[in-house]
C-alpha cells in the first residue's frame, strides 16, 4: 500500500467514525421532530396540560437558575481565586450531584426534605411544602443542574487575569467594588452561557422530578406520563415540542461562541 | 518616603526575602536586575496587593503593613498595562472615583485625549502603556511604582512621556519607584538605585556609583560592565591615611593593582571599557598602575565608538575608543597594543 493510499484509508475512517456518531446523536432527534413536531405545535394552542407543563418547565428552570446564579457565583469566584479554604474539596462536592443517578437524586432530596423529615415538615408548616409542589421542581432541577453553573462560572472568572482586580484595588475600589466593576463585566459571557446551560439541563430534568414531584406535571413528566398512559403516539407530540425548547437554549450558546470568536479576532 | 524593612512576600514559588530599602520623599528610585529577581513583586508589596509574610512596609512615615491596596494611595502601573478592555480609554482614565479633576489635565499633558473614542482592543502597546500611565496619575498619587512604563513606546514618545513625567514629578513632588532596565534611564532619571537578585537587594546606591562601584561580579555582570575577571585579591599595607587600600588582583590570567576596601582572598576585578587607554607602544613614564601588553583581537564599530578587544595570553581586555582614535592609531586585528589602566579605575569587590 502507498503513503497516499494508507492517508486516504485513514482519513476515511475518520470521517466514517465522525459519521456514524454524528448519525448516533442526530437521527432519534430528527426522527422525533420529524414525527411529532408539526403535530405538538398544533397542540400548543389548544392542549391546556401541556401548555401548563411547558409554563411551568420554563419557569421552574429560569426560578432554580436565577437562584443559583445568585448562591454559585460567589462561590465560583472563591474557587475560580481559590481564596476557599479546602477549595479542591468543596470543588469536588459541588460536582457530586453530577455523578449521581439522577432518581438516586431525587430520593436523596425526598430523605431531608421528605414530608416526614423536619426540614420538609418545618418548610411545610411555613407553606413552602417541597414534595408534590412546584418548589420540589425548582429544587430537584436546582440540585442537579447547579454544578454544571457553577463549574462554568468557576471557569469563566478563572479566564479573568486577577491583576486587574489589584490594579482596581490600588484606583481605591473595595474588594468587592473591584469584582463587581472589573471581574464580573469580563466574566459576564461566561457567566450567562453557564446560566444558559443550567436553564438547559434543568428543562430536559426527569429523574430527580419524578421522584419528589409527579404532580404538577413538567413536560417532561407529561411525556413519560402519556407514553405509558397512552402510548408512542401520544407522547410524541409533547416529546417533540420539548425538544424544540431545548433547541433555543442551543442557538443562544452558539450564537454567544461565535460572538465571542468575532471579538477576540478583533485587531 | 518609601521604606521596607526586612520584607518578605511571596508570589507563587517566588519570594523576595529580607528586602530593606528607603526612598526618601521626593526621590525617583530605580529598580534594575534580571528577569526574575523580583522587581515586580517588589512593587506590588508596596502597593499593598501582595501581603507580606515578615517585615514592615512603610509609606509617608506611617506603618501601610497590614492596610488594604486601596487605602495606600500609591499609583502602579505595570508593564502591560492592564486597562480594563471592557471600559472606554477616557473611561479607562477616570476609573478611580477621585480622578475626576485631574483626568483632562493628566491625560492632555501625556497626550492621551485623541485616544478617547478609541476602544482598549484597538490601541497599541505603547498607547496601551501611556494610558495606564495617565491613569495611574489621574488620581494624583504622591507615591508612584511603574514597571518598565516606556518599553513598549516609539523613541519619540518614550521622551516624551519621561519629560513629561520628571516634570510631574517635580511639580508634584511624587516619590517614585521606576523598575527599568534601559541604563541610559536609570542614568538620567534615578536619585537612587536598587539592584535586585533571586529576590535579595544586592546593592543600593546612586546610579553613578552603582555603575562605576558594582557591588559584586554579578551586578557588573548585570550592568554590562566590558571587563570582569575572577581570582585572589590580596591587600598591600594599609596607609592609614585613608580607608582605602592598595589590592594586587591576579586571576583569568592577568596581574592589576587596584585602590579599595577588600579584605583579601577571592574577589573580582571589574574595569570598564571606556577606562583603558590604548596606545601603539610604551610612552612616557606615566601614573597609570596597570599596563599591559597585547594583540587586537577584534574591533567592533558602535556609531562614533568602537570595542576594541585586547587579547594578553590567557586574557583578553575590552577597550572603548572613539572611531577617531581607531582609525589614528590603526587599530586593526593583529595589531600590538599597549593599554593602560589606572589603578583607581580597577574595581576590586
Amino acid at each position: 500500500m502507498t503513503r497516499g493510499t494508507a492517508h486516504r484509508a485513514a482519513a476515511m475512517s475518520v470521517m466514517g467514525g465522525a459519521l456514524i456518531l454524528l448519525a448516533l446523536l442526530v437521527l432519534p432527534v430528527a426522527a422525533l421532530v420529524w414525527r411529532g413536531g408539526a403535530e405538538g405545535v398544533r397542540q400548543l394552542g389548544s392542549d391546556g396540560e401541556l401548555q401548563h407543563a411547558l409554563l411551568l418547565t420554563a419557569a421552574a428552570a429560569t426560578s432554580a437558575t436565577l437562584v443559583v446564579m445568585l448562591l454559585g457565583t460567589p462561590l465560583a469566584y472563591l474557587l475560580a481565586r481559590n481564596r476557599m479554604p479546602g477549595g479542591s474539596i468543596v470543588a469536588a462536592l459541588v460536582e457530586l450531584p453530577l455523578i449521581i443517578p439522577h432518581p438516586v437524586a431525587g430520593i436523596a432530596l425526598l430523605l431531608v426534605f421528605g414530608r416526614g423529615t423536619p426540614m420538609g415538615a418545618a418548610l411545610a408548616r411555613a407553606g413552602l411544602g417541597i414534595v408534590g409542589s412546584p418548589l420540589g421542581i425548582g429544587l430537584a432541577m436546582l440540585f442537579v443542574s447547579a454544578p454544571l453553573y457553577v463549574s462554568a462560572a468557576r471557569e469563566a472568572i478563572a479566564r479573568v487575569e486577577p491583576r486587574y482586580e489589584d490594579v482596581a484595588r490600588t484606583l481605591g475600589d473595595t474588594p468587592w467594588r473591584a469584582v463587581r466593576r472589573v471581574t464580573l463585566p469580563l466574566a459576564k459571557r461566561g457567566l450567562f452561557a453557564a446560566a444558559v446551560v443550567m436553564w438547559a439541563r434543568s428543562v430536559s430534568e426527569f429523574g430527580a422530578i419524578v421522584i419528589l414531584t409527579y404532580n404538577p406535571k413538567v413536560a417532561s413528566v407529561l411525556s413519560y406520563d402519556r407514553f405509558t398512559a397512552f402510548g408512542l403516539d401520544a407522547a410524541l407530540p409533547v416529546a417533540a415540542v420539548l425538544v424544540l425548547l431545548a433547541l433555543v437554549p442551543l442557538l443562544v450558546l452558539r450564537s454567544l461562541r461565535s460572538e465571542a470568536r468575532a471579538t477576540t479576532s478583533a485587531p | 518616603m518609601i521604606a521596607l524593612d526586612g520584607v518578605t512576600a511571596h508570589s507563587g514559588d517566588f519570594a523576595l526575602r529580607d528586602v530593606s530599602v528607603a526612598i526618601a520623599a521626593g526621590e525617583w528610585g530605580i529598580v534594575l536586575g534580571p528577569a526574575g529577581s523580583g522587581k515586580t513583586t517588589l512593587l506590588e508589596t508596596i502597593a499593598g496587593v501582595r501581603r507580606t509574610s515578615a517585615g514592615r512596609v512603610r509609606l509617608r512615615g506611617q506603618d501601610v503593613t497590614t492596610l488594604a491596596p486601596e487605602l495606600r494611595r500609591v499609583g502602579i502601573v505595570y508593564q502591560h498595562g492592564y486597562l480594563f478592555p471592557h471600559l472606554s480609554v477616557e473611561e479607562n482614565v477616570g476609573y478611580a472615583a477621585d480622578a475626576r479633576a485631574h483626568v483632562r489635565e493628566v491625560s492632555e499633558r501625556l497626550g492621551v485625549d485623541p485616544l478617547f473614542d478609541r476602544p482598549v482592543a484597538s490601541l497599541s502597546g505603547g498607547e496601551r502603556q501611556l494610558v495606564a500611565v495617565a491613569r495611574a496619575l489621574a488620581p494624583a498619587p504622591d507615591i508612584l511604582l511603574l514597571d518598565e512604563p516606556f518599553a513598549a513606546l516609539d523613541p519619540r514618545r518614550r521622551v516624551r512621556l519621561r519629560v513629561e513625567l520628571q516634570r510631574m514629578h517635580r511639580e508634584r513632588g511624587m516619590t517614585v519607584l521606576h523598575v527599568t532596565h534601559d541604563f541610559t534611564e536609570a542614568g538620567t532619571l534615578g536619585d537612587i538605585a536598587v539592584v535586585l537578585e533571586a529576590g535579595r537587594v544586592i546593592q543600593v546606591a546612586a546610579p553613578s556609583v552603582l555603575f562605576r562601584k558594582p557591588a559584586t561580579a554579578a551586578v557588573a555582570d548585570f550592568l554590562g560592565a566590558d571587563n570582569v575577571f575572577a581570582g585572589q585579591v590580596t591587600r598591600s599595607a594599609a596607609s592609614g591615611m585613608s580607608e582605602l587600600d592598595t589590592l594586587l588582583f591576579e586571576g583569568d590570567g592577568i596581574r592589576l593593582t587596584g585602590v579599595g576596601t577588600h579584605g583579601g582572598g577571592q574577589g573580582h576585578a571589574v574595569i570598564r571599557g571606556e577606562d583603558v587607554v590604548l596606545a601603539r607602544q610604551h610612552s612616557m613614564p606615566s601614573s597609570a598602575r596597570n599596563v599591559l601588553e597585547g594583540t587586537v583581537a577584534e574591533v567592533a564599530p558602535q556609531g562614533v565608538l568602537a570595542r576594541v578587544t585586547v587579547a594578553m595570553g590567557a586574557a583578553t581586555l575590552v577597550a572603548v575608543v572613539t572611531d577617531a582614535s581607531v582609525r589614528e592609531l590603526g587599530l586593526a586585528r593583529g595589531v600590538a597594543v599597549v593599554a593602560s589602566v589606572k589603578a583607581t579605575a580597577v574595581h576590586v569587590c
